[in-house]
């Protein structure tokens, strides 16, 4: 196992400098640079002073090099983590990144854990009682919630939830209410999960309807497999069945749509944080690109690649851990 | 019996009739094609059905025809390509009838360069021909004075650009029959107008993605071996950032326009297709079919698009309405964080954005209906997807 | 109980699915026995209803679409189809096992063979986890797998097919049944491993006295192995003998028809002989004899095209369903038919 770790992580590197030359070649293709952008307007009134500073900052930032050792100089600075400052903070990107990340992986996992907490007894319940009233109403709604937008969702909630017009329950901002910092331990950490509330539900809704989508349609499946029929066979009872032989075939396939969750969450992560003011990753995203800070930008789809790998890479070992058929010796 | 009607019975059903007889078994299919019909005709006669500008109007005894005279070349061309389309759907259940199989797709080839090049021909010259006019009287202060008189005017009387700073975020009322937004312009006829955005972005971004995707995984499934590491690899690294981050990424530092917008989700959204096309072509690589056509010595380009790839396909037409769906979630989701096309260009995100106004009220109106728009077609568009998916693979599953 | 007795009675069953299109009866009126220690072959083409036969009294007929709608099975002086579920459930794999026609799909790919192989004998057995596993080996053993502990440890996507119908075998006689049925046991298997796994089958039933009941197509086998023959014709039985009589002498034009159609050694011939159309589906059955359309005394015949024969005893141990099978048909149904019909193809025997 730990062999096929290693050589997981070894294939991962490729990938990797891949995302790095992929986030410099975006930076340096777009039209503009930094650097007139940075002296703006002003910058072209006086022609040769203009002109004189623009070469010094052009020196000073390294623009004056040759493609290939801007990206060698960039990748190495990368690699220890220096990310450069950001335009807007004035502080090093890495710390920025430092404060927000955490906040992402934990609603990100909060959600995952709602998500399959949920989907796969849901799943498996609709699975066995197909065709039954419970199967077709929770498909149809299933299906409407999976295509609701989250910006609507955000939205809405907070509309109708969080302010004055209609019902006031939940707080549509921030993470912890003004006082929080006063309080003791328990009432500090009902605080802030109530202001998580919104958030974690527009992360999870769509999330639970597809899951417990493949969940549903992988028990079909397999209730009508071959193998099922001989469990039966052997006199097992109905719930042995279900779970012993049929569910526990269709979690393999659930575990390798966490590769499709994970992006996708990252990715949603930049709408609802904007939406209810989580200070995470994604509104650090959102505030990058509309003040166009790039050093944070490139910064955040560095680590959101990055991020994405380590959840591919862990989705793939557990998956290789629940199928026996998948041995660790072949290559994925 | 006579020669056409012989050859009727022996022609049997294509493999796209009997997907589309096994789609059209379901009513909630049978909805949704309509919902996406009556979208394409709200998007098409957009200036029709919303518009500050009257059908006619007689200003000192003569007649004018303000809306004719102001449809945009733009217009010109969504009406030119409208009618084609209509034709080629006319021309292909006439194809259906009198054509024979064997040639039928190349008739039909032929029809839709034919057709393509009547729309190209006829796009280029309208774009000579037809300047754009700004024409700002204001038509209605025309007929409120007394100078205009016998106006008619269009369904919904307002311009999508047309700003009312006096009747900002007006709820729903007799006037504005959805309301209106912050700078006053009329909540409907956004709506409406940005159907065309929403539509198009949706069509030309799958597009993209589709031909990009068919292409790589076509090269990659076909040739295996060391082509298909090195290509894999580079999929993975598509793969690898979270779309949106990307998109975002890339957003940040190009300028934004709506074209922009088409390629940059086109250019991001491909690995998809991609990976269906290369595990079809690898099953069909080593197919008889296949080979023979290699023994023959044909082109690659022949082999791969003409006898491969129809057989290919199911997966990426699935794909393209789920795609199309997504792409319209992702303009809406631009255009909401201010990322997307920029006012006054109507896009239903962007008007979403206006829900929560700059002093915390809700303006629900702007928030409920822009949404349910989105949310309408985006479910559309998914259930077609879905219901395509049964339409086909069960289908397989029969035969075999 | 005595070697002779019957072990297990079918009486009349029948078994109709709801399908979108209509109701299919797969089964009608279907009834024959057993005896204890004997293997029972029952023949037919795909389709003709022998598989759901076996389900059907093993009770694992899925409920939505199919349902018994008639008739009594009766194993061990027990009706089955009055137990209830767990007392069935307690009969399933310990005193009837069945094993099936394709073991690759038939064993679950995520637990290990031994595993499964303990599962019934921890269920039904009451054992330890421990001895369980401990009886597992031995039967691997016991059907001839080498290495046996080795083996018990290993996934079924790690065996060939031959091996792995091995331990279906062992699975199902983990616990000692009475009853084995075996639905196409070999169909899937080479040739040379189906001799060998029907050697273990008969090995098996000599070791434990149990009686087999074997669905197959393919008639060689049932030559061979079989002692009693039924055969079976879309949804319903047509001829039960011993199989000695029935290839000596088949009453029902479909068995002659299946055994004129066996390629043989020694006989020169330009073509292969074949029984002309195709076997009917259930949603469209024929009116009258299943079998008339394709038959070469009943096609146009009319009582053939629109009364049914039923299965009746026309000798000693045999029974037919054919008006024209030697002794079937009684002297009031000749004279009912001459003077419905006219002329009538074959005399009756006396009495």
């Amino acid at each position: 196992m730990t062999t096929y770790i290693v050589r997981r992580l070894l294939l991962m590197i490729p990938t990797l400098l891949g995302i790095t030359i992929m986030v410099f070649a975006i930076s340096r293709i777009a039209p503009g640079d930094p650097v007139s952008l940075s002296m703006g307007p002003g910058g072209q009134l006086d022609a040769a002073r203009a002109a004189d500073v623009r070469k010094a900052r052009m020196a000073l930032y390294g623009l004056d090099k040759p493609i290939p050792v801007q990206y060698a100089k960039w990748l190495g600075r990368v690699a220890r983590l220096d990310f450069g400052d950001s335009i807007k903070h004035h502080r090093p990107v890495i710390d920025i990144i430092k404060e927000r990340l955490p906040i992402t992986i934990t609603l990100n996992l909060i959600a995952f854990v709602l998500i399959y907490t949920i989907s796969l007894p849901l799943g498996v319940l609709v699975a066995v009682k197909h065709k039954q009233f419970l199967d077709r109403a929770s498909s149809v709604l299933l299906f409407m919630l999976w295509s609701l937008p989250s910006m609507w969702v955000g939205q809405m909630l907070i509309g109708y939830f969080c302010g004055p017009t209609f019902k006031n329950w939940f707080p549509p901002a921030g993470l912890s209410s003004n006082y929080a910092e006063q309080l003791p331990f328990f009432p500090w950490l009902a605080d802030r999960l109530w202001h998580l509330v919104l958030p974690v539900t527009c992360f999870t809704y769509s999330g639970f309807a597809y899951l417990t989508k493949q969940v549903r349609a992988g028990m079909l499946d397999n209730l009508r497999a071959d193998y099922v029929r001989t469990a039966r066979a052997k006199g097992l009872s109905n719930w042995v069945v279900i779970f012993r032989h049929a569910f526990r075939n269709s979690v393999i396939p659930v575990i390798t749509i966490m590769a499709t969750l994970l992006p996708a969450m990252l990715g949603g992560s930049v709408i609802i944080e904007s939406i209810f003011s989580v200070p995470g990753m994604g509104l650090l995203a959102f505030e990058a690109v509309t003040t166009r800070d790039y050093n944070v930008v490139m910064a955040v789809a560095t680590i959101g690649g990055v991020l994405n790998l380590i959840g591919l890479l862990l989705g793939d070992i557990a998956y290789a851990i629940a199928d026996p058929r998948i041995s660790f010796e072949s290559s994925v | 019996m006579n020669k056409q009607q012989e050859s009727k019975v022996s022609w049997g059903v294509s493999y796209g009739e009997m997907v589309f007889r096994e789609f059209v078994k379901g009513w909630l299919n049978v909805v949704c094609m309509v919902l996406i019909a009556f979208l394409f005709a709200v998007a098409i006669l957009a200036p029709f059905l919303a518009n500050d500008k009257p059908f006619v109007i007689r200003i000192d005894g003569r007649l004018y025809f303000p809306l004719f005279q102001d449809l945009r070349p733009n217009d010109y061309c969504v009406f030119l390509a409208a009618i084609i389309a209509g034709v080629q759907l006319f021309l292909v259940r006439r194809n259906r009838r009198r054509v024979e199989p064997s040639i039928r797709s190349a008739v039909l080839w032929r029809q839709i360069w034919v057709n393509t090049g009547i729309l190209l021909a006829g796009v280029i010259l309208l774009l000579i021909f037809i300047p754009r006019r700004l024409d700002a009287t204001d038509y209605k202060a025309m007929v409120a004075s007394g100078k205009g008189s016998g106006a008619i005017f269009a369904p919904v009387p307002y311009g999508y650009a047309r700003t009312d700073l006096k009747m900002r975020e007006q709820p729903p009322g007799r006037e504005h029959w959805l309301g209106t937004d912050d700078v006053g312009s009329d909540v409907l006829c956004r709506l409406i107008h940005g159907s065309r955005i929403s539509l198009s972005v949706g069509f030309v971004a799958v597009g993209i993605s589709s031909i990009i995707g068919i292409a790589i995984g076509a090269i990659l499934g076909y040739f295996g071996g060391r082509v298909d590491f090195v290509g894999m690899r580079i999929v993975e690294i598509m793969m690898a950032i979270p779309t949106f981050f990307l998109i975002i990424t890339i957003v940040a530092f190009f300028p934004r326009s709506l074209l922009n917008i088409m390629i940059i989700i086109g250019i991001t959204s491909w690995t998809d297709d991609a990976r269906f096309i290369r595990a079809e072509f690898f099953k069909l690589r080593n197919q008889d079919f296949v080979q023979a056509a290699v023994s023959l010595g044909l082109p690659l380009r022949s082999i791969l698009f003409r006898h491969m790839l129809p057989n290919g396909i199911a997966p990426v037409l699935v794909n393209a309405s789920f795609g199309i769906a997504g792409a319209i979630f992702i303009e809406a989701a631009l255009s909401f964080l201010g990322f997307g096309v920029a006012p006054p260009a109507p896009s239903w995100g962007q008007m979403l954005s206006l829900g929560v106004s700059t002093t915390g009220r809700f303006l629900w109106w702007l928030t409920l209906f822009p949404g349910l728009a989105i949310f309408f077609t985006v479910l559309a568009y998914n259930l077609v997807g879905e219901a395509l998916r049964d339409a086909i693979d069960p289908r397989l599953r029969k035969a075999a | 109980m005595s070697r002779d007795s019957v072990l297990l009675s079918v009486q009349g069953l029948s078994v109709s699915f709801s399908m979108e299109d209509g109701i299919a009866k797969a089964v009608q009126d279907v009834s024959f026995s057993m005896k204890k220690g004997r293997t029972f072959a029952l023949v037919g083409e795909s389709g003709c209803g022998k598989s759901v036969t076996a389900l059907s009294i093993m009770r694992l007929i899925p409920d939505p679409p199919g349902k018994i709608v008639a008739g009594g099975i009766t194993f061990d002086g027990r009706n089955l189809l009055e137990l209830s579920e767990r007392r069935m459930r307690s009969i399933r794999g310990n005193k009837i096992a069945m094993i099936f026609q394709e073991p690759m799909t038939c064993l679950n790919p995520v637990y290990t063979v031994g595993n499964q192989i303990a599962e019934a004998i921890e269920l039904h057995q009451r054992k330890s986890a421990r001895e369980a596993w401990a009886d597992a080996v031995s039967m691997l053993h016991k059907v001839g797998i080498p290495d046996p502990q080795q083996r018990a440890t290993e996934y079924p996507h790690q065996m060939s097919g031959g091996m792995r119908q091995r331990v279906m075998i062992a699975m199902a006689v983990s616990c000692e049944p009475q009853l084995l049925i075996a639905d196409e046991p070999t169909t899937a298997l080479d040739v040379t491993i189906q001799a060998q796994i029907l050697d273990l089958l008969d090995r098996l039933q000599e070791q434990n006295g149990m009686s087999i009941l074997l669905i197959t197509h393919d008639l060689g086998i049932v030559a061979e192995r079989a002692s009693d023959v039924a055969v079976m014709y879309a949804s319903r039985i047509v001829e039960v003998a011993d199989s000695r009589s029935l290839f000596a002498e088949p009453l029902h034009p479909y068995t002659q028809g299946l055994l004129k159609s066996l390629p043989r050694l020694g006989v020169s011939a330009r073509r292969l002989r074949t029984i002309p159309g195709v076997v009917p589906e259930p949603l469209h059955f024929p009116n009258g004899c299943k079998f008339h359309p394709r038959c070469p005394i009943g096609c146009g015949d009319k009582r053939c095209q629109s009364v049914e024969p039923e299965l009746r005893d026309v000798r000693a141990g045999r029974r037919a369903a054919c008006w024209y099978a030697e002794g079937y048909e009684t002297i009031e149904e000749h004279k009912d038919y001459e003077s419905k019909y006219g002329e009538h193809k074959r005399v009756p025997a006396e009495g």
